[in-house]
C-alpha cells in the first residue's frame, strides 16, 4: 500500500488572521497537493440580514480591524448607489483621504512588522528571532521610523474618522463633520516626515530585495489574470472602473463598479471557510485571477504622483509587464506606499478640502447596489439588496483574499514543489513557504467573516496518518 | 516579564488598536515587556508558558476553546482585551439566529472537514477560563490598553473606569418634546445638546467610560461598545428598561412609544449581547 505523507503549518504566522498549510507528498516523497485554508467563522453574511441600512456600514467595519476604512467606505457607496445619492467633491476628497491613511497604516505595518523579517534575517534563522522586535533590539531607529509612518495613517483616520479603528464620521451621503484648517495644518505638518520615511523603506526594501530576488523569484510565479480600479490608466482607490488584463498583460474588459458581481462568481470547498471568487467571463479554473499591490502594478499604466510613477516605470522595466513572481507583491506594496503619502499630501494642499459641504440628506428605497473601493489587499466589493423600509434583505461581499485564494493556494503547492524533493524538507522550507502567503499580506478575518479559520501545516504519511505538525491548532 | 498576545475569533481591531499607541507603544516595548509568542507577529508556533497572557476575540469555535484553555494553563496573568474577548462583541449578532445552524445549511458541513467544529454559541473567553482584567471596547483605545498595560507590567492594578460615557461627553442634557426618535442620517445633529435629548438613540448612559466618548464627540451616538457601566452589571435584565427610561425623559416620548420604535431596530444592543451573562459577576476586575 502506498505511503501518503502530508506537513502541517499552524498556525501561519506574521499574517492577519489564522491560516493553515497542509502539504500532501506522494509516494515517493514528492509535492502531489498544497492547501492553505481558513478555520474560522463569524456569520456576518448571515446575522446582518434584516438590519436598518444606517448601522450597516459601522457594524460590518468589524469584519476586518485591520482594514476597516475600506469596508465601511465600499459599505457607504453600496447604500448610496441604491438611494441614488450623489456626494459632494469635497466628501469624495475626504473619503479618498481616508483611504490613503488605511494605505499608509496598513502597508506601514505589513513592511515593518509582517515581511520586513523574512528579508533582514536569513530563512535559516533562529524563528523566535526572526520578528519586527528583534529588529528593533538591534537597530531602535527602524522602530521609531515605523511607528512614525503608521502613525500618519492612523492619524488621519482618527482626524477626519473621528476613530482610529472602525472609524464613525463616513455615513451614506457623506461624512458627519467637516475637515477644518487647524486639523489639515497638523496633518500637513507630518505628511513631510512620512513622506522621507517612505523614501528610506522603499530603499531599504528594494536593496534587500535585490540581494535576494536570485531566491525571490523562484518561489511561486504562477500566471493569472490580474483586477484593479484605474482611471485614464493610471492607479486609482476610490472611483474609477474596473479593468481586468490576462497574464500576458492583454485586456479582457473593462466595466463600471456596479457591474461587478456579473464579471465574478464564487465556488467554495468544504476544506476551508474561505471561499474562491474567479472571473465569470473564462470559468474555473481558467478565470482565477489576482488583485492587490503587483495587480495595481500590472493593470495601471501610470501614477499620477512623481515619486511613485518613476518607480512604478522602475519596476515595470525590471520584472517586466504583467510581472508574476508573488514576492513582488512586497515590492509592490512600497510603491502603493509611496503614491498613497504622495496623495495624501496632494489632497491636505488642496484648499477646498476644508470646505462645509460634506453632507447631503439621502432618501433611503429599495434596490440592489455594489460599492467597489481599492483596499491595502486588492479590489473590495460590497453589494447590498435593501427592502422599502431601509432593510438588508441579503448582502454579498466580495474580498480580495477570496480573489486572491485561488492563486494562493496554487503558488503554496508552487513554493512547496520547489523546496520540497523525495521527502526531504530544506532547512527554511516553512518559512519560504510562509513567505508566499505572507507576500499576499493575506487577511483571514475579511475572508471568513462567514467563519474562523486558524493557519497550521500538518506532515502525514501516504495513509493519512499524521507525522508531525507545525504549529499549535489542528 | 514574557507576554503572549492571542487572538481567537474576532477582527483583530484590538491588537491593531494596541498598535496604534505611537511612542507609547514604543515605550513599553523598550521596557521588561517581551512578546514571545504572537502568531501575528513573532514566528513561534508553540503557546508557551508568561508572565502576561493578552488575549483578543472570543470563543467561536472548538479550537478558540482548546486554545484559550491551553493558554489559561500556561500564563500567569490574562487580559482580555476588547469587547469580544470580554462580552462575546459583535459576532454574538449570530446568537440571535443561530449562525451555526444557518451555516449547516447554507454552506456546509464542517464535521466532514478538516475544519475546527462550530461552539453552539459564540462565547466570552471567562466561560470557560478566569480572567485577571477585562479590557472591554471595540476596540479599547491606544492609551486605555497601554496605559493599562503599563500597570500590569508594574504589578499594580490599572485605573477602573466605572461611571458612563455621558460622564466624558460634555453635551447639555434638556429635557425635550419630541414626537419621535431619529436615525443617524436623518437629520443633523446639533453639537451642544444631548443626542437624546435630538431623539437619537445613543447608548452613553449606559455605557462604561473610560474612552473619552469620541463617538459622541464627532456627533455620532454611542453604539455601547465598552459594555454595560457598574451599576448596570448586576441588573443585566434592566439595561433595556433603563434605556426606555432615559430615552422617554430625555426625548418626552412616552416610554410605550419609545419601546415600539426600539422594537423595530433588533440590533441596537449589539455589542450589549452578552452569552452567558450571569458568569460575568467580577466587576472589579473590568477597566
Amino acid at each position: 500500500m502506498s505511503q501518503r505523507n502530508e506537513i502541517t503549518i499552524s498556525p501561519t504566522t506574521r499574517i492577519e488572521g489564522h491560516g493553515k498549510v497542509t502539504i500532501t507528498l506522494d509516494d515517493s516523497g514528492n509535492v502531489s497537493d498544497a492547501y492553505f485554508y481558513a478555520t474560522e467563522i463569524r456569520g456576518f453574511d448571515y446575522f446582518l440580514r434584516g438590519m436598518e441600512a444606517e448601522r450597516l456600514p459601522f457594524i460590518i467595519s468589524r469584519i476586518c480591524g485591520v482594514c476597516s476604512t475600506a469596508h465601511i467606505i465600499a459599505s457607504v457607496k453600496a447604500i448610496e448607489s441604491i438611494f441614488e445619492t450623489e456626494i459632494t467633491e469635497t466628501a469624495e476628497k475626504l473619503r479618498e483621504l481616508l483611504l490613503m491613511g488605511q494605505i499608509i497604516s496598513n502597508h506601514s505595518l505589513v513592511f515593518f512588522f509582517l515581511t520586513l523579517p523574512d528579508f533582514w534575517f536569513s530563512p535559516e534563522e533562529d524563528p523566535s528571532k526572526r520578528n519586527i522586535f528583534q529588529i528593533m533590539r538591534e537597530k531602535p531607529e527602524i522602530g521609531k521610523k515605523a511607528i512614525a509612518l503608521r502613525s500618519f495613517g492612523t492619524r488621519i483616520l482618527d482626524v477626519i474618522g473621528k476613530r482610529e479603528v472602525h472609524i464613525v464620521s463616513v455615513i451614506p451621503g457623506g461624512l458627519i463633520n467637516p475637515f477644518t484648517e487647524r486639523e489639515q495644518n497638523e496633518l500637513l505638518k507630518s505628511a513631510e516626515n512620512a513622506c522621507a520615511i517612505t523614501t528610506e523603506a522603499l530603499n531599504l526594501g528594494k536593496e534587500l530585495f535585490e540581494k535576494n530576488w536570485p531566491d525571490f523569484r523562484k518561489a511561486g510565479d504562477y500566471k493569472t489574470a490580474y483586477m484593479a480600479l484605474t482611471k485614464d490608466d493610471a492607479m486609482e482607490f476610490y472611483g474609477g472602473r474596473i479593468r481586468v488584463i490576462d497574464y500576458t498583460g492583454k485586456a479582457l474588459s473593462e466595466y463600471d463598479a456596479q457591474d461587478y458581481m456579473e464579471h465574478v462568481e464564487e465556488r467554495r470547498y468544504e476544506w476551508t471557510y474561505a471561499k474562491f471568487a474567479f472571473l465569470k467571463a473564462l470559468g474555473w479554473p481558467k478565470g482565477i485571477v489576482q488583485v492587490g499591490p503587483i495587480a495595481r502594478m500590472n493593470v495601471n499604466k501610470r501614477v499620477t504622483t512623481k515619486l511613485a510613477n518613476k518607480e512604478l516605470e522602475e519596476f515595470k522595466r525590471k520584472f517586466g509587464s504583467p510581472a508574476y513572481a508573488t514576492l513582488l507583491f512586497d515590492y509592490a506594496r512600497l510603491i502603493d506606499l509611496t503614491y498613497a503619502c504622495e496623495r495624501a499630501r496632494e489632497l491636505l494642499e488642496d484648499e477646498s478640502i476644508t470646505r462645509t459641504d460634506t453632507r447631503v440628506q439621502v432618501k433611503p428605497k429599495a434596490g440592489t447596489g455594489v460599492g467597489v473601493v481599492e483596499a491595502p489587499r486588492g479590489t473590495l466589493a460590497h453589494e447590498y439588496v435593501l427592502t422599502k423600509n431601509g432593510q438588508l434583505k441579503n448582502m454579498k461581499l466580495i474580498i480580495p483574499t477570496q480573489v486572491n485564494n485561488a492563486a494562493i493556494n496554487l503558488n503554496v503547492k508552487d513554493a512547496a514543489m520547489e523546496f520540497i524533493h523525495q521527502g526531504e524538507i530544506k532547512p527554511g522550507l516553512l518559512n519560504r513557504i510562509e513567505m508566499v502567503i505572507r507576500a499576499y499580506d493575506p487577511c483571514v478575518k475579511c475572508a471568513t467573516r462567514q467563519a474562523n479559520e486558524n493557519l497550521t501545516v500538518e506532515i502525514r504519511n501516504n495513509k493519512g496518518k499524521l507525522l508531525r505538525i507545525l504549529g499549535s491548532l489542528s | 516579564m514574557k507576554v503572549s498576545i492571542i487572538s481567537l475569533t474576532c477582527c483583530a481591531g484590538c491588537v491593531s488598536s494596541f498598535l496604534n499607541a505611537g511612542d507609547a507603544l514604543l515605550e513599553i516595548l523598550a521596557e521588561d515587556f517581551d512578546i514571545v509568542y504572537s502568531p501575528t507577529f513573532v514566528d513561534l508556533k508553540e503557546v508557551p508558558e508568561v508572565d502576561l497572557a493578552i488575549v483578543e476575540g472570543g470563543v467561536r469555535t472548538e479550537a478558540d476553546e482548546k486554545l484559550i484553555r491551553e493558554v489559561r494553563a500556561k500564563s500567569r496573568v490574562l487580559v482580555a482585551l476588547g469587547i469580544c474577548a470580554t462580552h462575546g462583541g459583535i459576532t454574538s449578532l449570530g446568537n440571535l439566529t443561530s449562525v451555526k445552524k444557518l451555516l449547516e445549511k447554507e454552506y456546509f458541513l464542517p464535521a466532514s472537514s478538516r475544519l475546527p467544529a462550530l461552539e453552539d454559541l459564540m462565547y466570552p473567553i471567562c466561560n470557560f477560563v478566569d480572567v485577571d482584567y477585562y479590557i472591554p471596547g471595540c476596540p479599547p483605545m491606544p492609551f486605555l490598553i497601554v496605559h493599562s498595560l503599563k500597570s500590569i507590567v508594574s504589578g499594580k492594578a490599572p485605573i477602573r473606569h466605572q461611571s458612563v460615557v455621558c460622564m466624558e461627553c460634555h453635551r447639555k442634557i434638556i429635557p425635550a418634546k419630541l414626537d419621535r426618535l431619529y436615525g443617524i442620517y436623518e437629520k443633523e445633529a446639533n453639537h451642544e445638546i444631548c443626542l437624546v435629548s435630538q431623539g437619537f438613540v445613543c447608548l452613553g448612559s449606559l455605557t462604561r467610560e473610560g474612552c473619552g466618548a469620541p463617538c459622541p464627540r464627532a456627533n455620532f451616538t454611542c453604539f455601547g461598545c465598552r459594555g454595560p457601566a457598574d451599576s448596570l452589571l448586576y441588573r443585566s435584565r434592566d439595561i433595556y428598561s433603563f434605556l426606555i427610561k432615559v430615552i422617554s425623559i430625555r426625548t418626552g416620548i412616552s416610554e410605550e412609544k419609545v419601546k415600539e420604535e426600539l422594537h423595530r431596530n433588533p440590533f441596537i444592543f449589539h455589542t450589549f449581547i452578552f452569552s452567558r451573562f450571569e458568569r460575568f459577576k467580577a466587576r472589579e476586575r473590568v477597566i
